[in-house]
This record gives C-alpha cells, sequence and structure tokens, in this order.
C-alpha cells in the first residue's frame, strides 16, 4: 500500500544508533533464497489473477454477495507481495491506494482499485458502480504478474521488504483504516504477516551467528499468529471491530518489535 | 547430446571485493529537525500542498543528500522513481518538518513525488560524473546477487514447463494420437532447448534426454537411443507409436530430475557469464553443420528456443556489462539481433542455411566469449 509510514523514521535512528556489526559482504547463498521468493511471488500473482477473475465476474454479474465475499480473500495474495511494492509503485497505487491519498478522496475520479471497489459495495451498495473498476483492476493485475515474472528481483530491496512492510502495518494498517468499508483488516494483517515471514523464513538458515535474534523473531511471529487465530471465522477472519482494544495494543507492539528486528536483516545479510 | 565428455566448469569466485552500492541499490539515511534548523544537504526540496518547488532538479552522480521540507499541512512522503520503482524515500514528513535522505544515484532521468498522488511529479536529472563512474565500474559479488537468482527462476520455470509438455506428450502418446504427440514434441523441445546451456552440463542426463542417433554405434537401432529423439524418429519417420510409452515415461522421468539437480547447481559470476558463449559455440560447431532434428526437420525452431536461452542470460547481464565496456554491450545485442534476424528468415534449413547459420553463431559465441575478462571475475 502506498501510503506514510511513522516508524520508518524510528528505525532508520535506530539502526544508526544501535550499530550492529555488520556482515562483510552478501554471500552466493542468497541467491537460492532470492530465486524461491521471487518464485513465491509469481505463484501470488497468478493466483491474484485467478482469484480477481472470479471476483471481477461476481461485480459483473450483479451479485453483491458474492463480491462481498470474494473481496477479501482476493486481496490475499496482493497483501502478501507487498514487502515488495516499492518495485512496482504505479500498480500498487492503481490496485491499492486509499481514498486518504487523493485531494478529493472517495470522490476523485482518480481512485480506484481494491478499495475504490470496496467502497462502490459496502457504501454505495452498488455493483454497478465498481464495475469500471473491476474492469480496471483486472487489467492491473494481470499487467503485474507479467511484469513480475519479467523482473529481476533487486536483492536489497527482497531483503529489505519485510522491515518495509511491517513498518507499514505499523503505522498504517493496525488502526483498521486500510479496509474501513469492509471491515476485512484481519485477513490483510495475517496476509501481511505470511508474506514478510517468508523472506525472513528464507534468510533466516543464512543467519547463523545470532540464534537470540531467531529466537525473538520467531516467537514475535508466533505471537502474532496466534493473537489472530482467536480471531478466525470460517474461511477468514472477523469483522476488524471484533479486536479487542488489547490484543490491538498487543499486535501493535509486536509489529513495531519486528518491524525494528527485520530492520537488521541487510546487515546481517551483508546488504546494508 | 552431442559432447558428452563435456565436463563442469564450475570456478569459485576468488574473492569478492568491495561492497558498492550498484545499480540503483540505495541506501537512505534518515535525521529529522525542525523547520528552523539547516542542514549539508545538496539539494533542499519544498513540498508545498501543490508541487516540489523546485520542480526540476539536477545534481551529479554518486552519494547525494536531500533535504525534503514540508510546508504543506498534510504528512507527506517524497520519492525518487526510476520509472515504476522507488530508488529511495522518506516517509511521512510531518507538516512543518524537514527531514534529510542520502541516496547513491546513478546518472539518469528519475522522477520525485510531491506530496498527494494526484499533485505533478518533479523531475530529478542525475548527470555523469567521475564518482558515479567509478561506482558502476566497480563489479562486485553482490552486483550478481541478481541476475543468478533470476536464472535460477528461469531453470525452474523452463524446468516446470518442460516437465508439463512431457507430460502431455506422454499422454497423448498413451491414447494413441500421434497428431497429438507431435505437437506436444514441439512443444516440449522448446523449454528444454531454452534452459540447455546449464542442462548440457548434466551429461549424464543429457545422454538420455537429448541423444543424437548418429553418435551412437548402432544409430537407431542402439538400446541408448532415447529421449526426445528417439521419440521424433517414431512419431516423424516410422510414424508409429509402437513400444514409444516407456520412453516416454522416461523422458518425463529424467526432465523432473534435471529440474531437481540444476536446483541443485551452485550458481556462480564465473559460471553465469561462461554459459552463453559455450552454448552459442556448441551450435555453431556441432548442432548447426550437423543438424539435429533428423525426421521432424524443426531446427530453426530449436534455434529460436536456444536462442531465447542465450538471451535471457545475456539481458541479464547486460546490466553489469554497460557500465565496464558499452560497445561490448552493443555489440553482443547487434549479435544476437543477427542471429534472430538470420532464424527468422523463411528459407528451408537446408545445406545452404547451415553454411549461412554457422559463422553467424560462431561470430556470436566469439563475442560472448569476452564477458568473462571484461567484467573481469576471471
Amino acid at each position: 500500500m502506498f501510503s506514510l509510514k511513522p516508524t520508518a523514521f524510528a528505525v532508520s535512528i535506530t539502526m544508526l544508533a544501535g550499530a550492529p556489526v555488520l556482515a562483510a559482504d552478501p554471500s552466493l547463498d542468497l541467491v537460492a533464497p532470492l530465486a524461491d521468493y521471487k518464485i513465491y511471488v509469481a505463484e501470488n500473482t497468478a493466483q491474484l489473477v485467478a482469484d480477481t477473475d472470479a471476483f471481477v465476474e461476481a461485480i459483473k454479474s450483479g451479485d453483491l454477495e458474492t463480491a462481498k465475499a470474494l473481496y477479501a480473500p482476493t486481496r490475499t495474495s496482493y497483501e502478501k507481495v507487498e514487502p515488495i511494492a516499492e518495485l512496482f509503485s504505479d500498480l500498487d497505487v492503481t490496485i491499492d491506494a486509499r481514498a486518504d491519498d487523493y485531494e478529493h478522496a472517495e470522490a476523485d475520479p482518480n481512485f480506484t482499485g481494491f478499495h475504490r471497489i470496496e467502497y462502490a459495495l459496502w457504501v454505495e451498495d452498488d455493483t454497478a458502480a465498481a464495475v469500471p473498476f473491476a474492469e480496471r483492476l483486472m487489467a492491473d493485475v494481470t499487467d503485474l504478474d507479467a511484469r513480475i515474472n519479467a523482473l529481476t528481483f533487486p536483492p536489497d530491496v527482497v531483503v529489505a521488504g519485510a522491515a518495509t512492510l511491517m513498518e507499514e502495518v505499523a503505522a498504517t494498517k493496525i488502526s483498521g483504516e486500510e479496509d474501513r468499508y469492509s471491515g476485512t483488516d484481519l485477513w490483510d494483517f495475517e496476509a501481511n504477516f505470511a508474506g514478510a515471514k517468508k523472506i525472513y523464513a528464507l534468510l533466516r538458515p543464512l543467519i547463523t551467528d545470532d540464534a537470540a535474534f531467531i529466537e525473538k523473531t520467531d516467537g514475535n511471529f508466533d505471537e502474532v499468529d496466534e493473537v489472530l487465530a482467536k480471531y478466525r471465522e470460517g474461511e477468514g477472519f472477523k469483522h476488524y471491530e471484533a479486536l479487542t482494544d488489547d490484543d490491538r495494543a498487543f499486535l501493535s507492539s509486536r509489529v513495531n518489535t519486528l518491524a525494528e528486528d527485520l530492520s537488521m536483516l541487510p546487515g546481517k545479510l551483508g546488504l546494508s | 547430446m552431442s559432447d558428452p565428455s563435456r565436463r563442469m566448469l564450475y570456478v569459485a569466485i576468488a574473492a569478492s571485493g568491495a561492497l558498492a552500492a550498484a545499480g540503483f541499490a540505495a541506501f537512505a539515511i534518515a535525521t529529522s529537525r525542525t523547520a528552523d534548523n539547516t542542514t549539508d544537504a545538496d539539494r533542499s526540496v519544498t513540498v508545498t500542498a501543490e508541487t516540489c518547488q523546485p520542480n526540476a532538479i539536477e545534481v551529479p552522480g554518486g552519494l547525494r543528500t536531500f533535504e525534503i521540507i514540508n510546508t504543506s499541512d498534510r504528512p507527506i512522503e517524497w520519492e525518487i522513481l526510476d520509472g515504476v520503482m522507488v530508488v529511495a524515500e522518506r516517509e511521512n514528513i510531518a507538516p512543518g518538518f524537514r527531514q534529510t535522505m542520502k541516496v547513491r544515484l546513478t546518472p539518469g532521468t528519475y522522477a520525485m513525488t510531491c506530496g498527494l498522488l494526484s499533485n505533478p511529479r518533479g523531475t530529478l536529472t542525475v548527470l555523469p560524473s567521475e564518482e558515479a563512474a567509478a561506482a558502476a565500474g566497480n563489479v562486485t559479488l553482490r552486483s550478481f546477487l541478481g541476475p543468478l537468482s533470476e536464472y535460477r527462476v528461469y531453470l525452474s520455470m523452463q524446468g516446470a514447463a518442460a516437465i508439463k509438455a512431457a507430460e502431455t506428450l506422454r499422454d497423448a502418446i498413451a491414447a494413441g494420437d500421434i497428431d497429438a504427440a507431435r505437437a506436444a514434441w514441439q512443444a516440449a523441445r522448446a523449454p528444454y532447448r531454452r534452459i540447455e546451456p546449464l542442462a548440457f552440463r548434466l551429461s549424464d542426463l543429457a545422454n538420455t534426454i537429448d541423444p543424437q542417433a548418429a553418435f551412437l554405434e548402432l544409430r537407431e537401432d542402439d538400446p541408448a537411443f532415447t529421449g526426445f529423439h528417439r521419440i521424433e524418429y517414431a512419431l516423424f519417420d516410422q510414424n508409429s507409436l509402437e513400444g514409444l510409452q516407456p520412453v516416454a515415461d522416461r523422458l518425463v522421468a529424467d526432465l523432473t530430475t534435471l529440474r531437481a539437480r540444476l536446483h541443485e547447481v551452485d550458481m556462480t559470476p564465473d559460471l553465469l557469464m561462461a554459459l552463453p558463449a559455450d552454448m552459442s559455440r556448441m551450435l555453431a560447431e556441432s548442432r548447426i553443420p550437423n543438424g539435429e532434428d533428423t525426421y521432424a526437420a524443426t531446427d530453426a525452431a530449436d534455434l529460436q528456443a536456444s536462442l531465447d536461452g542465450v538471451e535471457k542470460l545475456t539481458g541479464l547481464l547486460t546490466p553489469l556489462t554497460d557500465p565496464v565496456d558499452a560497445p561490448l554491450a552493443a555489440d553482443i545485442r547487434q549479435a544476437t539481433d543477427k542471429a534472430r534476424a538470420e532464424l527468422d528468415s523463411d528459407a528451408p534449413f537446408d545445406a545452404e542455411a547451415r553454411a549461412r547459420l554457422a559463422p553467424v553463431f560462431a561470430g556470436l559465441a566469439e563475442t560472448l566469449g569476452k564477458l568473462p575478462a571484461t567484467i573481469g571475475v576471471d
């Protein structure tokens, strides 16, 4: 998501002051996990195209209930690849920007993508209003999938991506502002954590000299999973309003810690 | 497989050299000041409610510092974009605040975001400089990580495509549908040829997947005549599916093993640089003059796929070659374009075509052979 991240600044300062010992050079051992990560992303963008096709069909056929039911699950494959959204900033805007990014908010003619459709389905209560945005979304995710397949992923963007996304979750997602019309934020959270954890899990075997870091980070991901598990319902999650203040505060603290800790990955792997 | 004696040529890289942020690799260090402090930034940019001031900036390439001042009434982010990619960004600059950002920039034209998405973007022109040229000429292990990873992805994707197409071929043979089998045979060849630059080095598998009758003692009757050409012989020469099922089963199994073995190969910069020239040379010296698809006469299509595989490699190496030897990068483009143009010809793949194509691919091999010494990890 294209949005503002208050913690980015705090994390950067920590990196300067904390001065973790940096690995000297990147190792060729990074090649395999980087390749595996791209395959993970390509699988997700292929899934996104398939899921969006069904979502768009429901909108076009005027089936409001099915369209609403497909909104959150369709988004999850996009949310999983958000750690590297910097690589397609134009499509991140047209697919996933929020109303606040525009001068005229929901009324802005440039407001498109998932959240514009979400607005049509939940607030305007109107599939017909969503049709042009659904068609645009289909074209955009198809473009995204093709681009991902053709792209050589820059290693530094991938390795930094886990922290980048956690910072964004902390700054502009945990508050429930992303899926404000549908309340499906918990679906996004889970996908965001899964996407960031994928990068961490692929790189973890290369971190051989810091057991404390591994233990702490594993623990934080596990604790996040445990909290989210309490809100599972059917194939997905309860409405964001069900999240208690305590659990939100807990998630927030874990996300901030993860953002800070994962920001050390580039240094640990010689990519800072 | 025409030359089973070729051995694996993996050479570990000797030294990784000093770290330099290459390409658009960027790092940013943030500090924050209230609006009345000053900084030593190379450039100061003020973001108002509607635009960046100035909205067009020129800086020399290298490590540059920008100071971003937010005079609008919303929190903003400021980004430098290279096309659609974010090169560096400073997020959440509060109204009335300023932040500085350091970024290593290579020469070129970039865009700057200026607050709201609806605001017009500014232009950042990065001029050539000694500092930028020195950074670009310093090819490090780090600059190979992206290309090596991407080649692994390519091997995995094309390897999967070859298996899937071979399964279709196997199923068509099982169903007794010779026309479908012929179509499937050709579909399975292309992904195999694309990954052949590395696959042919796994000589045991290459000898069961792709042996040619001409290299076997008993030719078509030789029990070692297996794989693609054995199936081609049955489909296009014998016009028979008899006895083909186990051969097709074996092909699927061998391609599956191949994909797993390719996944285990330790990719190194030296290997990546050697592959395109070696493949082109093999085409020039053996495949093209001898002919390969004797029964189906699909050599031209096979060569197109081989060239796809070579171009994937040279495309991955271009970002490394261009800064250190732009003329060589141009020569490589020209030589591959020439090979492609010759293959696009509608002329039959006869002796005359072979005589015309062989030197074209030999020239390509010679040009590509300059890569290792030029990039300097020889």
